[in-house]
């Protein structure tokens, strides 16, 4: 039998995603409905935060999953090894030589570091709010 | 000692009877309290609907104390400017648990989506311009604002330096936050003129009755600065809802907004510093959005509206990108 046929009975089902997309779904008819201009309030509150959970489970780990890869480019040594390990280490990094300056000149260094700095936050919005763009 | 109590012994009236309302949306740092007070007797005798404002359990370090909020819509209401009567200030906790003030319930509506769902009200957007342009004509009237705390280096340098000190208490790094502060530090301007600004004047924070405008609300984070940081907080893309073709406010386009300012303060609008002050605007929001959402990942204040502002953050990077030109 193929490995794959396994997964889903590792689990009762559904999974998490047909659940908040259920949930969601009962949530939005209750809305249509309920009287209380608080409760209306509370139920968008409660339909926006189930869509961002429904987004971030079906990626990757982090919104932007080249992120590592390219702080890790951007960080590597004269040896060949970034200078830290994780990405939040990383991008601390990243944050305080923005700060201090150290992107501040056009050229490829700026560049890339624009880059890096466009794929996160499209990445997030995607997560977060995709209907923003548009 | 109740409500009901402390407006008989403010007062020096017989009878006072307080019908506790509910609680008004919109305060995710203040609390707001519909308030029905029936007063029997006195110059104040009759039903009055008033609001009880009190802080929320965790405040937000730019958020000016209640007393001082009370005392600055005194200020505003002497200088004629359209806010929301302000009746009576409370220090003592025993009263109702925490201190608070009173103030008069106006009609009308204040929720951002829904104003600027209404489609372009230049009439609205002209008054908001008469109206900034009292609150930038204010000074400080014989040191009576002299708790506000005073412009150190220049209104931008100034912001910039508060904001990477908020930044340093979080707990993970913001390279985007990071980037647009760097490019405000570069290109900051020397502000000719200090004024009062309200700093938190935009669509949300008015209210519209009849289609005027009936009340400039929240004064918690007024402070001194340069004209240029109120206009373009107003007309930044973040505050639109959901008209963000509107560009003033989401409710007029930004010449019926300019046009009524520049006429009633005798200023003219520098266009390169509402460019400049727009992106200071998003950052601002970003980090107070940031602020919020610790509110919330703290256990300080567990609350979802709190959390999911959170999630907005990247909204607002996103427009500072754009505005640094990196998008």
């Amino acid at each position: 039998m193929p490995e794959t046929y396994w997964g889903p009975l590792m689990r009762n089902l559904p999974n998490a995603r047909e659940l908040l997309g259920i949930a969601s779904d009962t949530l939005r008819d209750t809305l249509a409905t309920s009287p209380s201009e608080r409760q209306r309030y509370s139920f968008a509150l409660i339909l926006s935060a189930l869509g961002i959970a429904e987004r971030e489970l079906q990626g990757a780990p982090t919104p932007w999953p080249n992120e590592f890869s390219a702080l890790k480019n951007l960080y590597t040594n004269q040896n060949g090894h970034p200078n830290r390990v994780t990405i939040n280490g990383l991008n601390c990094q990243f944050a305080n030589d923005l700060r201090i300056g150290m992107y501040d000149q056009p050229g490829s260094s700026q560049n890339f570091a624009h880059e890096l700095l466009r794929e996160d936050v499209l990445a997030r919005l995607a997560e977060d709010n995709p209907r923003y763009q548009k | 000692m109740g409500l009901a109590e402390f407006i008989r012994d403010i007062t020096g009236v017989e009878s006072v009877e307080v019908e506790e309302g509910l609680l008004l949306p919109g305060g995710a740092i203040q609390k707001n309290q519909a308030l029905t007070v029936t007063i029997g007797d006195g110059n104040l005798e009759g039903t009055h609907e008033m609001v009880l404002r009190c802080e929320a359990s965790a405040k937000l370090s730019e958020s000016q104390p209640l007393k001082h909020q009370f005392k600055l819509l005194e200020i505003a209401q002497r200088a004629t400017i359209t806010v929301p009567r302000p009746y009576w200030f409370c220090g003592d906790s025993s009263v109702i648990g925490q201190p608070f003030f009173l103030m008069e319930r106006i009609k009308g509506e204040s929720l951002g989506n829904r104003i600027t769902r209404n489609g372009p009200q230049p009439a609205i957007a002209a008054e908001l311009g008469r109206e900034l342009a009292k609150i930038h004509a204010i000074g400080n009237l014989g040191d009576q604002l002299n708790f506000l705390e005073a412009i150190k280096v220049s209104p931008a340098l100034d912001a910039i330096t508060k904001y990477r000190r908020y930044l340093d208490e979080l707990p993970e790094p913001h390279p985007v936050i990071e980037w647009t502060l760097r490019w405000l530090e570069r290109k900051a301007p020397t502000s000719d003129e200090i004024v009062l600004c309200h700093r938190d004047f935009r669509t949300g924070n008015y209210m519209v009755h009849s289609k005027r405008l009936t009340g400039i609300l929240d004064w918690e984070f007024a402070g001194w600065g340069d004209p240029h940081e109120d206009i373009a907080w107003f007309c930044a893309r973040c505050w639109r809802f959901s008209a963000p073709e509107q560009k003033a406010g989401g409710i007029a386009d930004r010449q019926s907004f300019y046009h009524a300012y520049e006429k009633h303060s005798g200023r003219s609008i520098d266009h390169q510093q509402i460019n400049y002050w727009e992106t200071m605007a998003h950052t601002r929001w970003a980090i107070i959005a940031l602020q919020q959402s610790m509110r919330h990942r703290s256990k300080e204040e567990p609350n979802l509206e709190l959390a999911l502002i959170g999630r907005r953050l990247a909204e607002l990077e996103y427009e500072c990108l754009k505005l640094t030109g990196v998008l």
